[in-house]
C-alpha cells in the first residue's frame, strides 16, 4: 500500500513538473544543456538588440510596457536605454553602475547600494548565462519546441523576498536569450523580451564608459 | 540692549506661533472641496525622489480598486518594485515595502504624504476653515484634522481653485503638496516637498504605457 502510495505521488509530481510550463517538459540532462549553452556563450562577444519589458501587476490588472535599446559586451558590460514611454539609460559595467533620467544623472557603486548590487548581479549573469551555475540559485531546465526554460530559483533569504523565480528563455538555434522573466512572491512580474538580435557587432567601449 | 532683546523675544514668539495661528476662523461650506478630489481610475507617472542629498526615478501607479479602495506602486524603470501601498478609507495596507525602506517613519510619511493628495480620509466633522489675513490673496484654509494632523487644503476665496495643500500641525505646516492639470479628474502633475527635512516627490503623467 506505501509503495502504490509513493507511486501516486511520483506521478503527481511529474505531472506537476510537466504541466508547470504549458508546452514544455523537464530535461532530465540539465548537464548537457548547461555545457552547449555555455559553448555557445562563450562565443558571444557583443549583442545589440532591441527590448520590450512588460511589468505586470497581478492584482491591479495593469501592466506598463516600455520598449528601448539594449546592448551587452563581454565581459560584463549592459547598456539599457529605455525611449518609450520614458527616457531612462542605465549603464552596468563591472561593480560600477550609471543612471540618467529626464532630470538628472548619477554614478552608483553597486557595492554601496544592494538594491542596485542585485539588479547589477542579476542582470548580468542572465545575460551572460552564469546565473545557470551560480549557486544563488537552484536550476530547472525545461524543452519545448523551439525553446529551453531555464528555472532558476533563488536560495539566498534575500533574493528570495524579490523574486520567487527567474525564468531564461533560450533559442534552441545558436542558444540565445531570448527572454527574461522575472517572477515576483507577490504574483507580479517583469519579462524583457529581446528582438532584432544581432550578435558580435563592434560596439565601442564609449557606449559603456562610466566616467 | 533691552529694545534688541524685545525684538527678539517678539520675533521668537512669532516664529512660534506659526502661521495658521495669524489666521482667523470663518464659516463655509466645507464640503467645497470634494470638488478638487481626484479621481484616480488608473494614472502612471514618472516619479523623481529627492530625499536627504540622493535621488531616485521610477514610475508609480495610482489605481482605484473594484472594492474602491486606492492602490499606489512604486516601481524603478527597470521593474523592481519599491513599495505596494493599499489606502481605503481610515484604513491603509503595506502589501509590500523594499527591505531597505521598511522602516516605520518612512511608511507613515509616505502614508500622510499620499493621504493629503488622495483626499480620501476627510471628516467634515472635525473641520475648519481659516481666513488668510493676507489682503491680497484672502486665501481660504479647509482644514480636517486626524488625531494630531492638521490637512489644509488652501483655495481661493470663493473655493473654486485648489492653490495648494499643506499638513502640520496646528501651528504650522511640515509639508506642502500641489495637484495640476487636471485631465478627466486626475492630476497631469503632483509635488510633494517637506520643510522640515529634505524629501520632495515629483510626479508628471504618463499616457500610453500599455500599448504594444
Amino acid at each position: 500500500m506505501r509503495k502504490q502510495v509513493l507511486l501516486a505521488g511520483m506521478i503527481m509530481m511529474v505531472y506537476c513538473v510537466r504541466a508547470q510550463y504549458a508546452g514544455y517538459k523537464i530535461v532530465s540532462d540539465a548537464a548537457n544543456f548547461k555545457a552547449q549553452f555555455a559553448t555557445a556563450s562563450q562565443k558571444i562577444n557583443t549583442i545589440k538588440s532591441d527590448f520590450v519589458q512588460e511589468k505586470e501587476l497581478s492584482m491591479l490588472s495593469e501592466k506598463i510596457i516600455s520598449k528601448g535599446k539594449f546592448l551587452f559586451k563581454k565581459e560584463n558590460a549592459v547598456r539599457m536605454e529605455y525611449s518609450q514611454p520614458f527616457q531612462y539609460l542605465m549603464i552596468i559595467n563591472g561593480s560600477k553602475i550609471y543612471v540618467k533620467d529626464s532630470q538628472k544623472e548619477n554614478k552608483i557603486s553597486a557595492k554601496s547600494n544592494k538594491l542596485f548590487e542585485q539588479i547589477n548581479k542579476i542582470m548580468m549573469d542572465c545575460v551572460n548565462g552564469s546565473a545557470l551555475s551560480s549557486s544563488d540559485f537552484t536550476v530547472k531546465i525545461f524543452e519545448g519546441s523551439d525553446t529551453f526554460l531555464a528555472e532558476l530559483s533563488p536560495v539566498n533569504k534575500n533574493l528570495k523576498t524579490l523574486f520567487k523565480n527567474i525564468n531564461l528563455v533560450v533559442a534552441k538555434k545558436g542558444y540565445a536569450v531570448t527572454k527574461i522573466e522575472m517572477h515576483e512572491p507577490s504574483g507580479d512580474n517583469t519579462t524583457i523580451s529581446f528582438v532584432n538580435r544581432e550578435m558580435n557587432v563592434t560596439l565601442p567601449d564609449a557606449l559603456f564608459a562610466i566616467n | 540692549m533691552r529694545y534688541l532683546l524685545l525684538i527678539s523675544t517678539a520675533v521668537g514668539l512669532l516664529a512660534c506661533s506659526g502661521p495658521y495661528k495669524a489666521m482667523w476662523k470663518g464659516t463655509a461650506d466645507m464640503s467645497c472641496v470634494q470638488l478638487f478630489k481626484p479621481v484616480f481610475t488608473t494614472a502612471l507617472y514618472n516619479t523623481k525622489v529627492n530625499v536627504i542629498g540622493r535621488h531616485l526615478s521610477g514610475l508609480l501607479i495610482i489605481k482605484t480598486m473594484p472594492d474602491s479602495s486606492t492602490r499606489i506602486v512604486f516601481s524603478n524603470e527597470a521593474g523592481f518594485k519599491f513599495f505596494d501601498f493599499g489606502f481605503s478609507g481610515n484604513d491603509f495596507n503595506v502589501y509590500y515595502i523594499y527591505k531597505e525602506m521598511d522602516k516605520k517613519a518612512v511608511i507613515k510619511t509616505l502614508r500622510k504624504d499620499f493621504q493629503l493628495v488622495l483626499m480620501n480620509n476627510l471628516n467634515l466633522t472635525d473641520s475648519y476653515l481659516l481666513k488668510s489675513n493676507n489682503s491680497d490673496t484672502n486665501y481660504s484654509y479647509y482644514t480636517f484634522r486626524q488625531g494630531k494632523d492638521h490637512y489644509y487644503y488652501i483655495t481661493d476665496s470663493l473655493c473654486q481653485k485648489l492653490i495648494r495643500m499643506e499638513r502640520g500641525s496646528s501651528r504650522k505646516p511640515v509639508m506642502s503638496a500641489i495637484a495640476e492639470n487636471f485631465n478627466q479628474g486626475i492630476p497631469d502633475t503632483i509635488g510633494i516637498t517637506h520643510s522640515n527635512f529634505n524629501f520632495d516627490i515629483g510626479l508628471k503623467r504618463i499616457y500610453n504605457y500599455a500599448e504594444k
